[in-house]
């Protein structure tokens, strides 16, 4: 946390990931989906900052963008487990600065990410609909359950987690990069600590 | 044996002397089983350059539309009334013009955020209505912002009819950029073209407003017939929206 340490003041820039998706910026989309913009900024921020400050931004990230959001799903324990594995990523071996890898762990994250709220989804159909099918003998199209079903996570859903973990993991290299090198130079060097 | 007196009248000389005659009572006779076609286009040919021009057809256009507008003003006033003595929701409350400050209109979530909070009146439940039609319900409000929940969004649940064959149907959202229509009829008798439009008997948003069109039906679709609707508005691009007062 020597980041923390030196410039509590560059906290701030968490702010960047709901404030980029709200503002949801028209260049950078794939079949209309944007990138995940608390992964390109969760990843460098962990990598530079270790475990404990990884789990905690994973966790402050993950509320903002719930409090954005209308339903029962959560991005909190997703991005608080990529916190903490990139940020033990960080501390293992040799500092991670290559393109091909920042892509990577950014397609992993946004997958993992993105896979958990599936799961969300998938659980809270189950769930509704054997409530709903027990409730008598009234038109079940009527009463189906907002939100996204199997049918629709197997298509629609998956159609924009691909497009969403492909976009995040070709933006990674260029923003990670100048966020990890900015994160770095201001938290004592660019050695592994 | 000498011609007859009458052929000797008919003489070729005279009959020489007769032609142009001849040929206006041939040319008179083909106008009468013409029905007047030529003379009616030779009219046409020759009136062409005092025709009336574009400044009267614009003057026919705008007569219409002040026609049509003075109309549809007179229904609705009517349609009020109607309403209002068989205790139905009104038609045509009030609307706020609210500005798209943030979208979101692909993803796990498909929402737009407005420029119009409580503090300027808007309430949970309100239709959002874009150039087109129906785009979605207000869904959460802050003091000075609201969230709509998009009719793309999975979790969007409203219900609409089909006014040519007078079918309801559950407008539902399924995360792609046209929702599906669920009939409560086995067989609703829609085809691709029909338009759909909010229930009449709505109690959740105004009646009758315009959502889209049907692009394709699937009969045999379980647990009800279902039809892919193409929204009439372009959730996509729209920067300004109206808002209805409940």
């Amino acid at each position: 946390m020597a980041l923390l340490s030196r410039h509590p003041w560059f906290a701030a820039s968490i702010l960047l990931a709901p404030l980029l998706t709200l503002a949801a910026p028209g260049w950078p989309r794939l079949a209309g989906v944007g990138p995940c913009w608390a992964i390109l900024w969760l990843l460098p921020w962990a990598l530079s900052e270790g475990r404990r400050s990884g789990v905690l931004a994973g966790a402050i990230v993950g509320l903002l963008l719930d409090s954005l959001h209308q339903g029962g799903v959560s991005e909190m324990p997703a991005l608080m487990l990529l916190g903490w594995w990139w940020g033990r990523i960080g501390r293992l071996g040799s500092p991670v600065e290559r393109s091909f890898s920042l892509g990577l762990l950014a397609l992993l994250g946004t997958l993992v990410l993105d896979l958990t709220l599936a799961l969300q989804w998938a659980v809270r159909s189950g769930l509704g609909g054997v409530s709903h099918l027990s409730s008598g003998a009234i038109d079940p199209a009527l009463l189906a359950q907002p939100g996204w079903h199997l049918d629709d996570l197997a298509g629609a859903g998956l159609h924009g987690l691909l497009a969403r973990a492909l976009l995040t993991a070709l933006l990674a290299p260029v923003l990670c990069s100048l966020q990890l090198l900015l994160w770095r130079q201001q938290g004592g060097g660019l050695g592994r600590r | 044996m000498p011609a007859p007196r009458w052929l000797r009248s008919l003489a070729l000389p005279s009959l020489l002397q007769a032609w142009p005659w001849l040929l206006v009572a041939l040319a008179l006779l083909g106008v009468r089983l013409s029905k007047g076609a030529g003379l009616a286009d030779a009219y046409a040919l020759l009136s062409r350059p005092f025709w009336p021009g574009t400044a009267q057809a614009e003057w026919l256009r705008s007569a219409r539309r002040f026609e049509d507008t003075a109309r549809i003003g007179a229904l609705e006033a009517e349609n009020v009334r109607l309403r209002g003595l068989i205790g139905l929701q009104q038609a045509s409350p009030q609307r706020l013009t609210a500005p798209v400050i943030a979208r979101e209109p692909a993803g796990w979530w498909q929402t737009l955020m407005l420029g119009r909070g409580s503090l300027q009146g808007v309430a949970e439940g309100q239709a959002v209505l874009a150039p087109g039609g129906l785009i979605g319900l207000v869904s959460g409000v802050t003091p000075s912002t609201s969230r709509v929940t998009l009719l793309t969004d999975p979790a969007s649940r409203v219900g609409v009819w089909v006014g040519r064959t007078r079918h309801h149907g559950l407008l539902t959202g399924l995360g792609t950029p046209r929702p599906v229509v669920r009939f409560l009829e086995k067989d609703p008798g829609v085809v691709p073209g029909d338009v759909v439009t909010t229930s009449p008997a709505s109690t959740l948003v105004p009646p009758d407003l315009p959502v889209g069109v049907i692009q394709s039906v699937d009969a045999s679709a379980d647990p009800a017939p279902e039809a892919v609707v193409q929204l009439a508005a372009p959730v996509g691009s729209v920067d300004w929206v109206q808002l209805l007062a409940r």
